[in-house]
């Protein structure tokens, strides 16, 4: 349960360096059950929505992030971990300020390329993680979702579901190692005892 | 305070060698109390049984304990120039709680590094003498895999057939033989076919994120059920303070906290400490006295010491057919040790192997390769399903300066230090390292890949924690002897990863409970050296 921590930019998780990715570990928020929001006011809530639908949108038959519950799941995370809920609430009023300034709309009243300028814009200039917060609960919210693993498995085969459900597959046979039974020992011989106490 | 009742033994954590230890001793007879930190797993909350599994392996389940934060868990840091990022678990079955399954035999070389090699040291007895307790251990995990591999010793056939190898193995086959290389399917703690009331492994997959049907043998399910059965008394939730000496010098058992804080004593006429590589340092430097002012058994100044970690990677190669990366074991499809010794012609000793995996699960991927807006499906469906991990492990040699420390500016619930760790690399770690990312990217590409990307060396993935109170017949360079018996102490034993003098470039599960087993047998030989009234 750690290899997914080995990424480009990943900082060693430790007691002197707390962030959001450490804070969270206690927040145990299972996907796709239906919540309500219960931090975020029903402004920030829409922006929250509209800015997670921008991370992943919709094509296909796989929905758009903001759609199968990601705000909410953001915000049962931020419930639970009330420390983290400033960078949170710093993230939406300032993706806010950036649409108001750059287009005089508001975020959700703004067209998807738009949206996704005024977030690169955002993300540029974010020194306070909460960019890569919001881009890491989504992207759970998102691929723990059955509604989106039923619709990756019905476009690329791709089975989200099987570790739940297990599948047959074909026993090893052994005849293939026949040219590797065939080849010489391959590892050093020790003289046992050598230099041992008896 | 209460006293609680004597026992012969005292184990002092439930992981993967204090559960050996406590199994083997139970069944000779032995009255054995096991002390666990942590508590059961409650297997029907493990990350697999649930269909965001991934989402709840990187939050409650995380390996990191700074992340999971347990109630059991003490804060880990990380410094140096290749700083670790710990995995371990606090619980009963301890770190394989989150293990992959891989379990190899070390080579006869591995116990003779300084010899054959100049570097490290020498473990103080030969692959012989630890062979047979290997045999038992896969016969009480149930590993699955063939005897015969050309790579090590003859062996006896082991009690499961190898997983099967998907297609992610047979391209991987298929590259091996193009190349002309070494291969052998990977041994794996799995049951394969129905095993000692244990289920057939069904390809679920993703075996680090827990087996909740079971064939994933983790300590809970190997060990502990038989020991449970011969009488051995598990005490969980119990957070040892100090171990405890007697007058004369010699351990008389352990001072601990109870699950309501409440300090208990336990006694026995032996003390084993198996807390892994940074539990056992911690509790033995916690466990200073007017007489080791220092922490127990740390005459040599080596306890925390010789911090190794294995120089770890993995590189993907990507696909153009479908894989089918959603089936079969994660741990490993086929290995080679092609490149596990020592090859004058190469500018490093040591050597490493390669395991072979299906690619990266959905949110795994996507958060490594899907970048946000437009372009997130588009990239994600060009990889999903269409890649190959090599899993790297190579060794990793012992440096003083690689060690843990107690940190007590960053305390544990119960006011009790957490530790430091500090790492680096050392220049022939560099080179393997470069040397085993470049084999493998020749594989992947052998085997049709067009294209593949790997994780370079850092940060450091800390599964293994090994050596930092290593065994040797010298006391001015080890902590334990040959049988795991402090050398300060006469009836105390360290009898986990940290007892390992080297790290072999294998993973270490099935050396940890071999040396436990024998362990336990040296004590049980020995038990009338313990009883205090002779």
């Amino acid at each position: 349960m750690a290899y997914d921590r080995k990424q480009g930019q990943y900082q060693v998780a430790q007691s002197s360096r707390p962030d959001y990715r450490l804070e969270v570990g206690r927040a145990e928020i299972p996907v796709g059950e239906p919540r309500d929001f219960v931090v975020l006011d029903q402004a920030r809530a829409a922006t929250l929505k509209a800015w997670t639908s921008t991370l992943i949108p919709a094509a296909g038959r796989r929905p758009d992030a903001g759609s199968v519950g990601a705000p909410e799941y953001i915000d049962a995370t931020v419930h639970m971990v009330p420390s983290i809920q400033p960078a949170l609430f710093h993230g939406i009023d300032e993706v806010e300020t950036v649409a108001r300034s750059r287009t005089g709309r508001a975020f959700t009243e703004c067209g998807a390329a738009e949206r996704e300028e005024i977030l690169r814009q955002f993300h540029a200039a974010d020194d306070t993680d909460a960019f890569n917060m919001v881009s890491d609960f989504t992207y759970e919210a998102y691929y723990g979702h059955p509604k989106v693993l039923a619709a990756i498995e019905a476009e690329n085969g791709w089975r989200g579901t099987a570790p739940m459900t297990g599948s047959a597959m074909t026993p090893f046979d052994p005849a293939k190692l026949d040219r590797v039974r065939s080849m010489p020992p391959l590892y050093r011989t020790v003289a046992a005892g050598k230099g041992r106490k008896a | 305070m209460s006293r609680v009742s004597a026992a012969d033994v005292l184990v002092i954590g439930s992981g993967a060698a204090g559960a050996a230890i406590c199994k083997r001793l139970a069944e000779k007879g032995a009255r054995v109390v096991c002390l666990e930190q942590g508590d059961w797993i409650d297997r029907a909350r493990l990350p697999k049984a649930h269909v965001d599994w991934e989402v709840r392996g990187r939050r409650h389940w995380a390996a990191n304990p700074n992340v999971r934060r347990w109630s059991a868990d003490y804060p880990v840091g990380s410094e140096g120039a290749d700083p670790v990022d710990v995995y371990m678990y606090n619980a009963v079955g301890g770190s394989q709680v989150g293990f992959a399954g891989n379990y190899w035999r070390m080579a006869p070389s591995d116990f003779r590094v300084r010899t054959l090699d100049g570097v490290a040291a020498d473990w103080p007895f030969d692959y012989e003498e630890l062979a047979p307790y290997y045999t038992i251990n896969e016969a009480e995990v149930g590993i699955a895999g063939l005897a015969g591999d050309p790579c090590g010793p003859a062996r006896e056939p082991l009690p499961n057939p190898p997983a099967p190898i998907g297609r992610a193995g047979d391209l991987l086959v298929n590259a091996y033989e193009k190349l002309g290389w070494y291969w052998w399917p990977t041994e794996q703690a799995i049951t394969t076919q129905a095993y000692r009331g244990r289920p057939a492994c069904d390809n679920r997959g993703w075996c680090t994120f827990g087996c909740p049907q079971g064939s994933l043998s983790t300590a809970d399910l190997t060990y502990w059920p038989g020991a449970l059965e011969h009488g051995v008394e598990l005490r969980t939730n119990a957070r040892v303070r100090e171990i405890v000496l007697g007058p004369d010098g010699r351990a008389i058992g352990a001072r601990y906290y109870d699950k309501d804080g409440v300090m208990q004593e336990a006694y026995a006429a032996v003390t084993v400490v198996a807390c892994g590589g940074l539990g056992t340092p911690r509790l033995l430097l916690m466990s200073t006295s007017a007489a080791h002012h220092e922490g127990l058994a740390n005459s040599s100044g080596l306890v925390g010491k010789n911090l190794m970690v294995h120089v770890q990677s993995f590189a993907t190669g990507l696909f153009d057919k479908p894989v089918d990366g959603w089936q079969g074991t994660w741990g490993g499809t086929v290995s080679t040790r092609q490149f596990y010794e020592t090859d004058p012609a190469r500018d490093y000793v040591r050597g490493f192997i390669m395991s072979g995996c299906p690619g990266w699960s959905a949110l795994n991927l996507a958060l490594q390769t899907a970048p946000w807006g437009s372009g997130h499906h588009r990239a994600f469906d060009e990889r999903i399903n269409h890649e190959i991990s090599l899993y790297m492990c190579g060794e990793d040699l012992p440096e003083e300066s690689n060690r843990v420390e107690l940190d007590w500016s960053h305390l544990d619930g119960f006011g009790m230090p957490g530790v430091v760790t500090h790492h680096e690399l050392n220049e022939n770690s560099r080179r393997l390292g470069r040397d085993m990312i470049a084999h493998a990217r020749q594989v992947l590409e052998v085997a049709g890949a067009k294209s593949v990307r790997d994780f370079g060396l850092a940060p450091i993935w800390g599964w293994h924690l090994l050596g930092t109170a290593r065994m040797g017949d010298d006391p001015r360079t080890s902590v334990a002897d040959r049988f795991n018996q402090a050398h300060d102490v006469p009836n105390l034993f360290i009898a986990d990863s940290s007892s390992m003098p080297s790290s072999a470039g294998v993973n270490p599960s099935h050396t940890i409970q071999a040396l436990a087993l024998r362990c336990a047998d040296h004590i049980w030989d020995r038990r009338r050296d313990w009883d205090p009234a002779g």
